[in-house]
């Protein structure tokens, strides 16, 4: 048989090798790195995403109100890199499989994971502070006495406050601050 | 000629711009198109190699200070009604090189850019997604420019 012939059955056999996409869904691999993603309720305000960020896609800034703060990720200077993923503690912020980007010039500054953070308020003194997930104060308080679930309400003068009268550590001598 | 374009399914050209790309864009480009496994063809679409066959227009990268003239005389060569799709976050926004001392991007400071497919690169089939936007648009101003008559298309020639 002559070489072609056996080439042409082979590939006759195999099928095309052209996906179906745009007519079917495109095969997605389950590790590929779309569109960012924020999860308001884990983020502690941190910040370090922002440092990381190649593209300087992320912005956080203090809402006019000072109640809290935006999270915005821009995803039209986003390089997907994944940076913000691997350095973020609390793994708040995660890469989707989402890569449906292409888009009308019109909707430019739309591309935007948006979201509003609302800052707690100390249980002691009312200020405003950021959370703390009780998974995380777990970590960092696990090899002490304290218990977290209080530890979290309060902001970082009341903890001291805290910490410093439960070692015992205000002496009468001194004038111990009052809690307010 | 009228009865003849309506049932002809027209079949943009493709061109492509590299400004100042790193050229991660372009190669996505070249798979998009040459390779069997995404095949832009299927589309109708062709690459070609001059602009003034061209109806849709990829521009890859930042616009460097370097290559911003160049690049914009090429595009002005692009006859209208032209698509431009700007591919990768380098055209669109200036990705990881905004601010850089030698980038005059965004592309859409100097040139009308109707899609843009961010991501750095986007994958094949981000762009043919951005390829069928870009089509529809397209046939849409087609219309319109039949539709207007003569004058405009006179205009335009
Ligand atoms: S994936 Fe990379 S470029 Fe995108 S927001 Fe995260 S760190 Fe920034
Ligand atoms: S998303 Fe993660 S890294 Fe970014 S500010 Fe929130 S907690 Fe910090
Ligand atoms: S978007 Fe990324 S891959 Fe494309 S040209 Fe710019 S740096 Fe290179």
């Amino acid at each position: 048989m002559p070489r072609f012939l056996k080439i042409l059955a082979r590939n006759l056999l195999k099928g095309p090798s052209t996906e179906a996409f745009p007519f079917k869904e495109a095969f997605t691999p389950p590790r590929y790195r779309g569109k960012v993603v924020m999860n308001p309720n884990l983020c502690v305000g941190c910040g370090i995403c922002t440092h990381v960020c190649p593209g300087g896609a992320i912005m956080m800034k203090e809402s006019e109100d000072q109640n809290g703060y935006y999270f915005m990720v821009w995803h039209n200077t986003c390089a997907f890199c994944g940076s913000c993923r691997h350095y973020c503690p609390v793994k708040a912020i995660s890469l989707s499989q989402d890569w449906h980007n292409a888009h009308y010039q019109s909707e430019k500054y739309r591309m935007v994971e948006h979201h509003f953070v609302p800052y707690l308020h100390c249980s002691s003194c009312g200020a405003h502070i950021r959370r703390l997930p009780p998974a995380l104060a777990a970590r960092i308080y696990s090899h002490s006495s304290v218990d977290p679930a209080t530890i979290i309400r309060l902001c970082p003068d009341c903890r001291q406050l805290a910490t410093a009268k439960r070692e015992g550590e205000v002496h009468e001598s001194s004038p111990a601050p009052q809690q307010p | 000629m009228g009865f003849l374009s309506k049932i002809a399914v027209r079949s943009p050209w493709l061109y492509r711009i590299n400004a100042g790309s790193c050229n991660g864009c372009d190669v996505e480009l070249a798979t998009t198109a040459f390779i069997p496994r995404f095949d832009v063809e299927r589309l109708g679409c062709k690459y070609c190699g001059s602009p003034r066959h061209a109806d849709i227009v990829f521009i890859t990268g930042p616009l460097t200070l370097r290559v911003k003239d160049q690049a914009l005389r090429v595009w002005n060569e692009i006859p209208e009604p032209k698509i431009t799709i700007a591919v990768g976050v380098c055209p669109v926004s200036g990705g990881v090189f905004r601010g850089g001392h030698s980038i005059e991007g965004p592309v859409d400071r100097y040139i009308p850019v109707d899609i843009n497919v961010p991501g750095c690169p986007p994958r094949p089939q981000a762009i043919m997604e951005g390829v069928i936007l870009a089509r529809e648009l397209w046939l849409r101003r087609l219309e319109k420019l039949e539709a207007g008559g003569g004058e405009r298309r006179a205009a335009l020639s």
